[in-house]
């Protein structure tokens, strides 16, 4: 299957209300699983729609700087614990959810191409320290943070977060201490 | 041809880098000043703006001699490796605007935190500074912060380029056996390498804590641990100060060949000595923790057995490399290569009582007297800081045909002997139990703080000298009537 029509695909399946749902209904899956899918599915129609806009592509994002910043502040934003929350109450904030997310994967999908790998590098070690951040808030926040999750669920995200770190950490160690002269 | 020319236009950007470090170094002696003579009791001096000098004086050493000391990596590196003068160029420009921010935090808003930030101190100062004072500091960091990790990224880049990996940076290819000592990377190498681990690791645990900090702020509802934040904090602090002597011995091992015609070669002892001052760098933060009696007990037995070996086969290897390079080589002595000797000494003499300090029984009762200062201004006001004022020097004569004259000699001896007298006072305080970060003292406390400012006066007048004689090489230089090649004159 051709990888738009995934990204169409997974866009209507994180559409269906029950799915809306079931995702929502938990902080960690809402966090850790319906934010990124919709990043990914725009990531997947991204090539289809970029082909098809290549002025745009070159007059706005040509050097991808700006498309990484819009990607930066919509992920930062969504890791705000009251965007959460308030994407359960107000529709504006849902409506925001399911546009900007994957207008950020769209953006990713031009612009990752297009920096250097210094660029690369230095976006990779800030979303490290955030979601370190990120595991040491929901881990150890002592009150309620979201008015929607309980705190336990908030732990159960924190942990979440400290996985993913971790996982940077060791893929980080690995790079720069394996051999890198043979494939690039 | 090309690439002389193209070398020289670089050194402008290094120089600025050298110039801006050593006058911020200058001027914060002043505040060292200052704050002595208050503590000895000769000056008026509001506790508000102690603390205040305190924070701008740390925060103002540690960031202009790190400033320097990368301008002194980057200048040897780029022999090596393919660097980013761009980015370099960058760093300055991040460097620069974090550190007027930190300067309108501190003077204008009264920020007073010392430059250990340490949580919840940025948010809870009992009304002495605001919240923009402290955001205006904390943000100023991160920025500052920024600059350096693209620096270290690049820097990172360019030798995984070239050497394969970090570990093979660090010769662990040799190490192991599988290659051949005549291939080991260059001392330079080695040392970025190292410093480039480090220094990764400790700016991206003090962005986590920063942005914390910064959380915590804004809004004091959101709580951290405390433990935890002192961890990622003195993670932070204390591997990026070590860090700074690392990329200042790079001087060591270029400067000392050039004056001697005999190689530094990196050997495998050298190689092993380095690793393992790489990961006792990484861990040993935790000596400030000794106080810490909730801290995990083994961790802080760790802090204390590494704490004795941190810096110590990097000391050793180089102290004894050095002693052996010169030996017998006949080496023309002047401001740079005595300078270079003379910051081995501090370094080495700084180290002792660090070693003293980081016993648990003895740090019981010297931790958080003026001991500690005592130790780090040996080694960073004679280690660190010296291998950067003998770098200028080193430049100076390399990149253009200024002399010296008699009054930089004078300020050579005059500037070992004051900082010396400096730590010696605080040594001094440190033994009769003075407590370090009080604004003021018992008049018992006050005779070795008078002595000490005494000496940094004139500490500040040889680094005003050593200043003076490097603008002079950059005007010099500016005119461009340097056309010489100058890079075939012998130094020895
Ligand atoms: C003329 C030379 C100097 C003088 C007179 C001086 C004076 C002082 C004084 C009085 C303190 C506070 C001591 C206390 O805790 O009561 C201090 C702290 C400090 N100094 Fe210096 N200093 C000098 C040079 C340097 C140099 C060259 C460096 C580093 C490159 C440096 C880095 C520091 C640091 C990091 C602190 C700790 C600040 C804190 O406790 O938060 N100083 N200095
Ligand atoms: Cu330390």
């Amino acid at each position: 299957m051709r990888p738009g029509i995934l990204g169409i695909l997974l866009y209507g399946i994180l559409l269906l209300p029950p799915i809306i749902g079931l995702l929502e209904g938990q902080m960690i899956l809402h966090m850790l699983v319906q934010l990124p899918l919709l990043i990914f599915s725009g990531w997947l129609c991204g090539a289809a729609i970029l082909r098809r806009m290549p002025n745009y592509r070159a007059k706005w994002n040509g050097n991808g700087i700006p498309g990484i910043l819009v990607i930066v502040f919509i992920t930062t934003y969504w890791m705000l614990p009251r965007a959460m929350d308030e994407s359960l109450v107000f529709w504006q904030v849902e409506l925001f959810k399911f546009i900007g997310l994957p207008f950020a994967g769209l953006c990713l999908r031009d612009s990752w191409p297009k920096i250097k790998l210094v660029g690369k590098s230095f976006l990779f070690l800030n979303y490290l320290s955030m979601f370190a951040l990120m595991a040491w808030l929901y881990i150890d926040a002592p009150v309620q943070i979201c008015n929607n999750y309980a705190a336990q669920e908030q732990q159960l995200l924190g942990w979440g977060f400290l996985f993913i770190t971790a996982t940077m950490i060791i893929y980080l160690v690995q790079m720069v201490f394996t051999d890198q002269s043979e494939s690039t | 041809m090309e690439m002389i020319r193209k070398k020289r236009s670089d050194n402008s950007l290094i120089a600025t880098y050298l110039a801006i470090g050593a006058t911020v170094v200058g001027v914060m002696m002043i505040f060292g000043i200052l704050m002595l003579l208050a503590q000895g009791g000769v000056l008026e001096l509001q506790p508000a703006a102690f603390y205040q000098f305190l924070t701008i004086h740390g925060t103002g050493m540690i960031g202009a001699a790190a400033l320097a000391g990368a301008a002194v990596m980057w200048y040897f590196l780029r022999n090596y490796v393919d660097l980013s003068k761009k980015i370099f160029g960058l760093n300055l420009l991040f460097s620069l605007i974090g550190i007027v921010m930190v300067i309108i935090g501190v003077f204008s808003f009264e920020y007073a935190s010392s430059w250990t930030f340490l949580y919840p101190l940025p948010a809870l100062s009992a009304n002495a500074w605001g919240t923009i004072g402290a955001l205006l500091y904390l943000v100023g960091m991160l920025v500052l912060g920024v600059g350096f990790l693209l620096m270290y990224i690049d820097v990172g880049r360019a030798i995984i380029k070239k050497y394969g990996s970090l570990g093979k940076g660090l010769g662990w290819d040799v190490i192991s056996g599988k290659k051949a000592e005549a291939d080991a990377p260059p001392a330079t190498v080695v040392a970025s390498t190292m410093v480039t681990i480090v220094n990764v690791t400790a700016l991206t645990a003090g962005a986590t804590v920063l942005i914390m900090n910064i959380i915590n702020v804004i809004n004091p509802s959101f709580t951290f641990d405390p433990l935890l934040a002192k961890n990622l904090t003195y993670a932070f602090g204390h591997i990026f100060a070590n860090s700074i002597i690392y990329m200042g011995v790079i001087a060591v091992y270029e400067i000392l060949p050039r004056y001697t015609n005999r190689p530094w070669k990196a050997n495998r002892i050298f190689l092993i000595a380095w690793t393992m001052s790489t990961s006792f760098t990484l861990v040993i933060y935790t000596h400030h923790m000794l106080m810490d009696s909730v801290m995990p007990k083994w961790m802080l037995i760790m802090g204390q057995i590494l704490s004795y070996a941190n810096g110590l086969p990097v000391l050793v290897i180089t102290a004894y490399g050095a002693l052996m390079i010169v030996y017998k080589s006949g080496i023309k002595w002047d401001m740079a290569s005595g300078l270079i000797f003379i910051s081995m000494f501090g370094w080495t003499v700084g180290v002792v009582p660090a070693i003293v300090d980081a016993t648990i029984v003895v740090n019981h009762v010297m931790h958080n007297t003026k001991w500690v200062p005592g130790h780090f201004h040996m080694y960073m006001g004679l280690g660190a800081v010296v291998m950067i004022f003998g770098f200028m020097y080193f430049l100076s004569k390399e990149d253009s045909s200024l002399k010296t004259n008699l009054f930089d000699r004078i300020a050579l001896i005059c500037y070992t002997l004051s900082i010396i007298g400096v730590s010696g006072g605080f040594l001094v305080s440190g033994a009769l139990s003075t407590p370090r970060r009080w604004a003021t003292h018992f008049p018992d406390w006050m005779g070795p703080a008078v002595f000490g400012a005494v000496s940094g006066v004139l500490a500040a007048i040889s680094v005003t000298i050593f200043v003076i004689h490097f603008i002079r090489y950059m005007m010099v230089r500016n005119k461009g009537n340097e056309g010489k090649v100058f890079h075939e004159r012998k130094l020895a």
